[in-house]
């Protein structure tokens, strides 16, 4: 049984003409990783924020078709029912940073549904673990962080709730270099170690390309593709077309195909990309 | 989109807008950001400053811009120096646009938003007007945006709104902090054709950015910089070439450019900046070694 099935869903912000989203139908399977990808302004906060009911429960706006999560329908339930199985991540790690220590930060949900001190602890510690935050930290207010670390605790903190499913809207964009790399090896140890459904929204393909089972293409309001990532950037002209720039190894293999001088499948890595390309050119050089 | 070819660091020729001398800053709480930095840019060049956060280069260019003083060594923009310039002489050398525009947008119109720095320095109204006429065309904002509220706009208006306030200064020089950040990658293409656009109006853009591949297709010489001093300052390709620099300062060269050196044994050129590029090359070979078969496809799309 899905985790999350959305049928025929639409969504229209209230004082708006357009429709954010519609016509979407779509499931999520039980520990998938999913990916979203599309232009700004194309529905894909909406597309995530109704699978976890804050639209419509927190949003004024008309709504079209349903959305189930975990047998919820999100018209029926308010959003800290679902939020019990969904957690949220959003991009911006200083507006969810509610706390004066890290560990205030990672705990307080868990007081709220009333663990006990022996489970708080295990749930903190491997919390902190797989976020790759050290024990040491627990006293360190919000200050002292980095950006990448303040939104790796923002993450440890959703991972202590231990929700079935956990969502990432764009939780990279406001992070440099080296916080961005932080949080994608948190993504890696998530997918590697706990199974949860784990659903992503997410500019950095090349990195993300290998570690998702599906990528989702939101354009203009309406799920364009829906494929795993091997099918999704089999056509590059089409993602181009669309607002979606393929890791540039990938393109270049693309147009290696086009030119005829290779017929594998498109690389996700870039190992795979060399090796492609290796492959492509040795027919070549060799005569 | 931009060619990264043409002149690269020091092409020696030009005017010298920004002329960087030794200089060292110390930030209140003894945080030491730059160190005996030199730089010279000339009018027209379009430069990329890279690094981490911390690296010195938000500084650096607060120095070119005037905005912070420096400790040690002096500044000179157009020959004159950053500490004994008046900040209205500076505002319309240097333009310097933050990352995020609500940082900078304050008025309750566009109109008045793009005007006040003109107004500022007491211009005549009819030079007002016609520089704000000016500016906002230039940025890319129709006359319908003229009585808008800057809040209600979206983010790449806004941004469009910023710039705009800043070329009503005429500067000759531009520097864009962290220009795609935030933005999808049509909206980053936008921005930075515009800026290519304003290059070849003659305006000297410098970007400070963490995105390497906006980089490798825009900037046409990188300046990279680690713990408040350069680590190096040459052409962009040669840049991208020194993965063992860019390594120091904790930069990945764009993954083309990886997939380039990795081919570098069957010939692909080294510091390739764009997949465009390699292709060219795997056409030159297919055409040398009478591959028909490349041919016929390339006829035939």
């Amino acid at each position: 049984m899905p985790v999350i099935r959305m049928e025929n869903f639409g969504w229209r912000y209230e004082g708006q003409e357009r429709w954010a989203l519609r016509g979407v139908n779509l499931s999520v399977e039980q520990g998938e990783f999913v990916a979203i990808v599309g232009p700004n302004d194309s529905g894909k906060s909406t597309l995530v924020m109704a699978m976890n009911g804050l639209i419509p429960n927190n949003y004024y706006g008309v709504i079209e078709g349903s959305v189930v999560v975990k047998g919820m329908d999100t018209r029926e339930h308010p959003v800290a029912d679902i939020a019990r199985h969904v957690g949220f991540v959003f991009s911006d790690p200083e507006s969810q940073f509610l706390s004066m220590t890290v560990e205030e930060e990672v705990v307080f949900g868990l007081e709220n549904i009333g663990l006990d001190v022996d489970e708080i602890r295990e749930r903190v510690e491997w919390s902190l673990g797989l976020a790759h935050i050290p024990m040491d930290y627990l006293e360190k207010p919000p200050y002292e962080l980095s950006g990448g670390q303040k939104q790796r605790v923002a993450i440890a903190s959703i991972l202590a709730m231990r929700p079935e499913i956990i969502i990432l809207d764009e939780p990279t964009s406001m992070l440099d270099p080296v916080g961005k790399t932080e949080v994608i090896e948190v993504l890696r140890e998530m997918r590697r170690s706990y199974n949860a459904t784990i659903i992503v929204v997410e500019h950095r393909m090349e990195d993300i390309a290998p570690l998702a089972d599906r990528f989702i293409l939101v354009h203009d309001g309406r799920v364009l593709r829906d494929a795993p990532p091997r099918e999704f950037f089999d056509d590059i002209d089409f993602l181009l077309e669309h607002g979606v720039f393929p890791p540039e190894p990938m393109v270049f293999v693309s147009e290696l195909r086009k030119m005829g001088l290779y017929d594998g499948p498109i690389p996700l890595t870039l190992e795979e990309a060399i090796s492609a390309s290796r492959e492509a050119l040795s027919g070549l050089r060799g005569r | 989109m931009g060619s990264a070819e043409v002149s690269g660091a020091g092409a020696g020729e030009g005017e010298v807008a920004v002329d960087v001398q030794n200089v060292t800053f110390v930030y209140p709480d003894g945080t030491v950001a730059l160190r005996g930095v030199n730089l010279r840019i000339e009018r027209g060049e379009f430069l990329a400053f890279i690094g981490q956060n911390g690296s010195g280069k938000t500084t650096l260019s607060k120095v070119i811009a005037g905005l912070l003083k420096p400790t040690e060594g002096r500044a000179l923009v157009f020959g004159m120096d950053t500490r004994e310039a008046k900040t209205s002489y500076l505002a319309t050398k240097v333009g310097y646009i933050f990352q995020n525009p609500d940082h900078q947008l304050f008025n309750d119109t566009v109109y008045n938003e793009v005007a006040y720095g003109p107004r500022n320095l007491k211009l005549p109204p009819e030079e007002v007007e016609e520089r704000v006429r000016e500016a906002m065309r230039i940025a890319g904002l129709s006359d319908e945006y003229r009585e808008e509220h800057p809040f209600f706009l979206s983010k790449g208006l806004r941004q469009r709104v910023a710039i705009a306030s800043i070329l009503a200064m005429r500067p000759s020089v531009i520097i864009v902090d962290e220009p795609t950040t935030g933005q999808d990658f049509k909206q980053s293409i936008e921005i930075m054709d515009f800026l290519t656009d304003l290059n070849r109006q003659g305006y000297t853009i410098i970007i400070i950015t963490h995105d390497m591949p906006i980089v490798a297709r825009y900037a046409r010489r990188t300046v990279v910089m680690a713990d408040g001093e350069i680590l190096m300052d040459a052409p962009t390709r040669k840049v991208f070439e020194e993965a063992e620099v860019l390594e120091r300062a904790f930069i990945k060269p764009p993954q083309i450019t990886l997939l380039a050196d990795a081919l570098a044994d069957l010939g692909a050129p080294r510091g390739a900046l764009t997949p465009w590029e390699l292709v060219e090359w795997v056409r030159g070979i297919a055409g040398e070694s009478g591959s028909g078969r490349v041919k016929e496809i390339n006829k035939g799309g």
